[in-house]
């Protein structure tokens, strides 16, 4: 069979999902946009996220250039043949890669920017909605979410689909995903900052200090909170799952490009395919996500998920058994997409208030703060089991279908990983409309709607919120097992240039790699945390200045000045980036140019395990705090105002930086970490210290 | 402009202000420069009231706007046992502002609640701020603090809330607290059983209690009055409260 035709169609796939997404884009924009007090707030969040991503996106352009221009003067040089004829000058392939990495990044940043920018305009439209019906408001927040969905996998799949296609070149794609994990872990950590930062400071003086209820207009911090809603949670989350998407179908393609040569084309293109048929299943699983009016978005949004499932695992079992995948592949894809939905609401039973841990949380907190962080913090510790033990049955399984059917175990646990993956396309949808829907509520509230408005809001919004953990729980697996694939094509790539990798307890360099990949994950999410808290102290001050000089404010007879808070958390954000991201690509070279590839697989070693135990507990800790807060807030253990609540608002706090900083950003600490090593390793093969 | 005069409860004041009673929760409540905030209770006072214990027309004469014309907020003209000089009847609506100043207006009803069966709590709020449990419904509890002469404890006048008990009214044991925020949540039980097992009608829960209420808690509604008369401000039930006052009501249940 021509697998080329593959790409044709992986190409063609990727273009009616965009065209899907560019309809619905403007349909979003075609319906009502409410009263002019409604478009005056929206038009304050939409000036704020464009101010942020505006310098976000220059300061990225920057960094990208700068990136690019290494790789090409590095990989402009062929230093595999430096044993033998020596340095080969290549300058065609410096530019590809360069070229590839520089796709990656914009691809990345046009799919964040394409959710934002429908994100901005569908929040008012859905409120205004919402005056008429939960139904329309429902469908109107989910379609301008699938833009961002479907907008992600056509981009990462056309992108993927012609590089492959014009090089014929795995590397070549890696250097795609390696921009587009760039910019993603830069977007989603300063994305994450900014959002915390203004959540955080905005509670703390708002609510706790003043009695200012959540999206009060007075609140100098309310409109930096909810554009932190686009630009961490639709933004930074659409180049997150971007790179994970990316990156998983990368691995499993210099995987497939270590195979014996008459079947290397397939097995690079079988990750395309797989992504293509999860975008054709999305593109119909968006269709079944409706709801009645009284019905429930959470069951609808559920029901979208399993569907899209179904779809795609159908398919593969036609593509089965037509022979263009192995029945080993569809095993695998199958056991990863499985795994990737029951780990997704596993992660919810720990922060959905109908079950134990978040009601438990709840009733210690009569007992005060202490006891809410220890008890959140244990909770979130055991919620690392289910997601751990489903990677690890999905990695086994995976394993074993592959090599029960002839194939390398190790490219069955990737292609597990492109499974779970490879309906973002709906996975996104339901995600990015948790803040469409969040924000909505906010702009309700903001220009004084009904309250059956904000009551439908609130509806929506607990749907969201419940999309919202899912993905996490799903997203991080998902990385686990992409990252084990990139090891895997890291060694392959080792091995290419000579070196066996060996990563054994017993070298000292490889201890020390272990280490120090370890001590990665708890740094950054400290780096990260830290920065949310200076960030937020400097705008609580800012807000305090705020009302101390303009009494008027609270009152409701002066304007408080929202610029001034949007500035400082954009400033924050962006400044504060720099550590992080040195750590991220910076990190991994030192460590492979001094301490070898050995070393170097021992440190990605490290940092895929504590980065995948950190990302579990801070996103699922941090999520059971704030729905233990909510729980109470339902009229629980004394109701709002209460000593129960005080210290549950204490958990939430805390949580805040872990759910939504520190937690998302370590699945693309660690891919973009992987992507690095397997990207240097040539030249890491040939140029190491020790 | 129209000045009114107000009965400020917390603290007990008499004030002569320029501004509506909106206005004055808003001032009282946020919008000092002095920085002085927090939730504000206060009864409009008949404009043509007078009573000799009060100068009312001397503080009226100096009740006139600043120089830039903006309103005078406020100039207090008693601070001290200013409800028992107050005739009840003297008093129109009153009104509750939240700490970030948001102003309902309550009126005052010809009726009195229905005595329902169970236990009671009562926040007093003028002239001292004990909160306290008692097995006597809200009239015969006001009868027994303003209006016993046998009683060892006695005030002039009284202005006082009944605050929900839920389920520990009738099982103060075993009942859930459920939305109910009270601090100390074990010694309520304690003093609820006393009054319903022992000889006391009446028990102090605590002696030094801040008379700020979370108005959710509040189950009928304000009583003021003194040995002639009673006067009784009916809440307004929590769904007629999220419909009609919804940002007064989102305010009072932070």
């Amino acid at each position: 069979m021509d697998y080329q035709i593959w790409l044709i169609v992986g190409i063609a796939g990727g273009a009616i999902s965009i065209a899907v997404a560019v309809y619905l884009y403007f349909w979003v924009l075609r319906q009502d946009p409410g009263s002019e007090k409604a478009q005056q707030v929206a038009g304050w969040i939409r000036s704020g996220a464009n101010t942020y991503l505006k310098r976000l996106y220059t300061a990225l352009a920057s960094l990208a250039l700068v990136l690019g221009i290494i790789i090409a003067l590095i990989f402009s040089f062929n230093f595999e043949t430096i044993g033998t004829t020596g340095v080969q000058i290549q300058p065609g392939m410096g530019a590809v890669m360069a070229a590839c990495f520089i796709i990656g990044a914009l691809s990345s940043a046009v799919a964040g920017y394409m959710g934002m920018r429908v994100a901005v305009e569908a929040n008012v439209r859905t409120a205004t909605a919402a005056q008429k019906s939960l139904q329309q408001a429902f469908r109107l927040s989910f379609y301008a979410g699938a833009v961002l969905g479907l907008a992600m996998v056509g981009l990462a799949v056309i992108g993927m689909s012609i590089i492959f296609m014009l090089t014929k070149d795995s590397h070549a794609v890696l250097g795609f995903s390696f921009g587009a994990s760039t910019l993603a872990l830069l977007a989603k950590a300063g994305g994450g900052i900014y959002t915390k930062t203004a959540d955080i400071a905005a509670d703390l003086v708002g609510k706790v200090e003043l009695g200012i209820p959540e999206d009060d207009p007075r609140n100098p911090a309310v409109v930096a909170d909810n554009v932190g809603d686009n630009v961490g949670d639709v933004a930074g989350m659409g180049a997150d799952i971007f790179d994970s998407y990316v990156a998983s179908a990368v691995a499993v393609m210099i995987l497939g490009a270590s195979f014996a040569s008459a079947m290397q084309y397939k097995y690079t293109v079988i990750p395309l395919i797989l992504c293509t048929i999860g975008t054709f299943a999305s593109l119909l699983g968006i269709e079944f996500v409706k709801v009645k009016e009284g019905g429930k978005p959470g069951a609808a949004l559920n029901r979208g998920t399993i569907i899209t499932c179904i779809i795609y695992v159908a398919a593969l079992l036609v593509l089965s058994f037509t022979k263009v995948i192995d029945v080993g592949i569809f095993w695998a894809a199958t056991i990863g997409i499985v795994t990737g939905v029951i780990i997704g609401f596993t992660s919810d039973f720990f922060t959905n208030d109908q079950y134990k841990p978040v009601q438990e949380t709840a009733r210690v907190s009569t007992s005060g703060s202490a006891i809410t962080i220890i008890t959140g913090y244990s909770y979130g510790l055991i919620s690392i089991v289910p997601s751990i033990l489903g990677v690890v049955v999905a990695t086994l399984l995976s394993y074993n279908v592959a090599v029960n059917n002839g194939l390398p175990g190790i490219y069955g646990i990737g292609v597990a990983a492109v499974g779970m993956l490879s309906i973002s396309g709906m996975i996104v949808s339901a995600d990015a409309y948790g803040p469409i829907v969040d924000n909505a509520r906010g702009i309700a509230e903001m220009a004084g709607m009904g309250q059956d408005v904000i009551e439908r809001a609130d509806v929506l919004d607990s749907a969201g919120n419940t999309a919202k953990a899912i993905t996490k729980g799903f997203s991080i697996s998902a990385a686990a097992l992409t990252v084990l694939a990139l090891f895997a094509a890291y060694a392959e790539v080792v091995k290419a240039n000579g070196i066996d990798l060996s990563i054994s307890l017993r070298e000292p360099m490889v201890i020390a790699g272990v280490f120090l990949g370890a001590m990665t994950p708890p740094l950054f999410s400290a780096l990260l945390m830290l920065s949310v808290t200076h960030n937020a102290f400097d705008m609580i001050e800012e807000i305090r200045r705020q009302f101390h000089e303009k009494p008027g404010i609270l009152a409701g007879t002066e304007d408080p000045d929202y610029d001034r808070c949007v500035g400082l958390a954009a400033h924050g954000a962006l400044s504060s980036l720099l550590l992080p991201a040195f750590l991220a690509v910076g990190l991994p070279l030192v460590i492979g140019f001094l301490l070898g590839p050995n070393a170097l697989g021992g440190f990605l070693g490290g940092a895929i395990f504590t980065g995948v135990i950190f990302a579990l507990l801070m996103a699922n800790a941090g999520g059971l705090w704030d729905n233990a807060k909510k729980y109470i807030e339902t009229g629980k253990f004394g109701g709002p105002g209460s000593e129960a609540h005080k210290a549950a608002v204490v958990g939430d706090t805390v949580g805040d930086p872990f759910k939504d900083t520190a937690g998302p950003s370590l699945n693309t600490l660690i891919t973009v970490m992987s992507l690095v090593a397997s990207l240097f390793a040539p030249i890491i093969a040939v140029f190491h210290l020790f | 402009m129209e000045t009114h005069f107000y009965l400020s409860l917390l603290p007990e004041a008499l004030i002569v202000s320029m501004l509506s009673p909106e206005e004055f929760g808003t001032y009282y409540a946020v919008g000092s420069s002095k920085k002085s905030r927090g939730q504000a209770m206060f009864f409009e006072v008949d404009p043509n009231y007078r009573n000799p214990y009060f100068h009312m027309d001397e503080a009226l004469k100096r009740c006139v706007p600043h120089e830039d014309g903006r309103p005078k907020a406020s100039i207090y003209v008693s601070v001290y046992r200013v409800l028992e000089h107050i005739d009840p009847d003297a008093l129109l609506d009153l009104y509750l502002t939240t700490q970030d100043g948001r102003t309902l207006g309550l009126k005052a009803s010809d009726e009195l609640p229905e005595n329902g069966s169970g236990l009671h709590l009562y926040q007093e709020v003028v002239p001292v701020t004990p909160l306290v449990v008692s097995r006597l419904d809200p009239v015969s509890f006001f009868d027994l603090i303003v209006k016993n002469p046998t009683s060892l404890i006695s005030v002039p006048a009284i202005t006082f809330a009944e605050l929900q008990l839920g389920e520990l009214s009738s099982d103060p044991e075993m009942g859930m607290l459920n939305n109910l925020p009270y601090s100390n949540p074990d010694h309520l039980r304690q003093c609820l059983s006393d009054v319903k097992t022992k000889y006391v009608s009446t028990k102090m829960v605590d002696r030094t209690h801040s008379p700020v209420i979370p108005y959710r808690t509040i189950k009928n509604g304000f009583f003021v009055g003194n040995r002639d008369k009673l006067r009784y401000y009916p809440m307004p039930h929590a769904d007629v409260l999220r419909i009609e006052n919804y940002r007064w009501f989102r305010s009072a249940n932070m």
